[in-house]
């Protein structure tokens, strides 16, 4: 069995030793006469997770579809893992998670679970640091390895999400609003359960959502982008410490830093 | 009555209050042989030959199976080709349109000229009339696959031919079953129609046209009977595999 969550911390990295996880230089995109994104400059560095808060249609899922390599910026460069993003497509380097969980209804939860493992095999990590069946128990799913996906709820349908994201031992998680469609007490479960997976395994995450509570809860950062065409903004250094357990929301210093970014989001909508 | 006895129950009841309905008009409003056959008269003219109607019955079930499997083979290919280009769709869609809309019994004897009869002309009708329906529901059915777990697929660059195998192929399952209905359905008449055309020598079509021929109402209405009956079996085997392949499929959920 790989490392579990609660086994080891995460050591980060100073940006200035090694090279960025995600480095975007004067991203762009339009689509067609339509200025989605601003000229963006972003870095997140080995073990980082960055969060892009903005209104809806600001243009923060076309710029992590843009570090996907699923669009093609209009102007700019990208690198992720020392590679363009079409190569670390290629080579697995990036774990997704969309906005709805995109399971496949004819797969049971393991299948589903393993989904990214079966294609593009030759990019599958040979020994991945944690096994499926492992995730599956992490995430509270163990006993529902053979169910197909109606027989869930829709907060266990996402951790399902979570687990395929996480199977491929990418280094890079990118996550466009995966809470957005729960209930609210579903998201803040899933939000604690994210976290408590991604610290100990030290992955990059970069985070789309527009809830300040969860950029708060999971960020070491959090980019905060302005209304169509997208610009960040501000970027707000997260001081809170690591591990981050649930009661941290009920804090002081929890509320000060969500007062600090819902200024800042609404200084971005006067502009 | 129970939900599932009354599933079997029924539709018995409906068949047989047809029959009676069917038997008691032709008795009363003596109705002419070749127009309309009494169901008891069918009855007694297949349980005079249950062989020669069953052995009928078999190579017309096996024309339809083969031919509609040609055709559903082929509209896989070019569904997926449709599926995955715009082009490629909007180029074919008339075309496919044209074969639908065409009567397939107005260029039948062409076809007989040029493959010669037999048995590839009538394999041939069978593919070719349910192929447009099988396209139709493949294309659809591909293209309703969720547009989120496309790119997902995307993000670790899976091939094109794993997207089709492990998506667009099981997203069109549900589709497919469903044209399977209606190309059966299509695939029957063509069958029964070329098997009477296309100078074989065997088949409910066959035997069925000799029979018109030769002013035998008996055996006509008894090669309908068997046709239709041959039809209901089709679309049990075709409820069968939807029943264990799309067990997932909300439409096979209670």
């Amino acid at each position: 069995m790989g490392r579990l969550p609660g086994q080891t911390v995460s050591t980060r990295v100073p940006s200035l030793v090694v090279p960025a996880r995600i480095e975007a230089r004067s991203v762009s995109k339009s689509f067609g006469a339509l200025d989605a994104l601003a000229p963006v400059d972003l870095r997140v560095d080995d073990g980082e997770t960055v969060t892009l808060l903005g209104p809806s249609g600001c243009g923060k899922t076309t710029l992590l579809r843009l570090i996907a390599g699923l669009e093609q910026p209009s102007s700019g460069d990208i690198v992720v893992n020392g590679m363009s993003p079409t190569d670390a497509r290629r080579h697995k380097q990036i774990g997704f998670v969309p906005q709805s969980p995109a399971l496949l209804p004819w797969r049971t939860v393991e299948g589903n679970a393993r989904l990214l493992l079966d294609v593009n095999r030759r990019a599958s990590p040979t020994t991945p640091s944690v096994s499926v069946g492992d995730l599956l128990v992490e995430v509270g799913l163990g006993d529902f390895r053979d169910a197909y996906p109606h027989e869930l709820s829709g907060g266990m349908q996402q951790r399902v999400g979570l687990v395929r994201a996480f199977a491929i031992d990418a280094p890079i998680l990118l996550m466009d609003e995966p809470f957005a469609a729960l209930d609210e007490m579903t998201r803040t479960d899933m939000r604690h359960l994210l976290g408590r997976l991604c610290e100990p395994l030290g992955t990059t995450v970069l985070f789309v959502t527009h809830s300040i509570p969860e950029a708060t809860f999971l960020s070491d950062r959090v980019a905060v982008m302005s209304p169509r065409p997208g610009r960040i903004t501000e970027d707000v250094t997260v001081e809170l410490s690591h591990p981050r357990r649930p009661e941290l929301e009920d804090t002081e210093q929890f509320f000060h830093i969500t007062t600090r970014l819902r200024s800042g989001l609404r200084a971005g909508l006067d502009r | 009555m129970k939900p599932g006895a009354q599933r079997i129950v029924a539709p018995l009841v409906g068949l047989i209050a047809f029959g009676v309905f069917w038997e008691a008009a032709v008795r009363i409003l003596d109705i002419r042989r070749f127009v309309l056959l009494a169901p008891t008269a069918i009855l007694a003219e297949l349980a005079d030959a249950p062989d020669y109607y069953w052995s009928n019955a078999v190579v017309t079930g096996w024309h339809v199976v083969v031919g509609l499997s040609i055709s559903l083979l082929l509209a896989v290919v070019v569904g997926s080709l449709m599926a995955s280009s715009r082009f490629v769709e909007e180029a074919t869609q008339p075309v496919l349109v044209l074969v639908l809309v065409t009567p397939w019994v107005a260029y039948i004897t062409s076809v007989v000229l040029w493959l010669g009869g037999g048995e590839p002309t009538v394999l041939f009708m069978v593919a070719f009339t349910s192929f447009p329906v099988f396209t139709f529901g493949v294309v659809g059915g591909m293209k309703s696959a969720d547009p989120a777990a496309r790119e997902l697929l995307a993000s670790v660059d899976a091939r094109p031919w794993e997207v089709f195998w492990r998506l667009r192929l099981p997203s069109a399952l549900p589709s497919i079953f469903t044209t399977a209905r209606f190309a059966m359905g299509l695939g029957l008449a063509a069958a029964y129609f070329s098997e009477g055309s296309a100078f074989v020598t065997e088949g409910l079509g066959y035997i069925g046209q000799r029979a018109a021929a030769f002013n035998n109402a008996e055996a006509l209405w008894a090669t309908i009977v068997s046709s239709a009956l041959l039809g209901v079996g089709g679309l049990v085997v075709i409820t069968v595999l939807e029943r264990l392949l799309l067990r997932w499929h909300s439409s096979q959920r209670s």
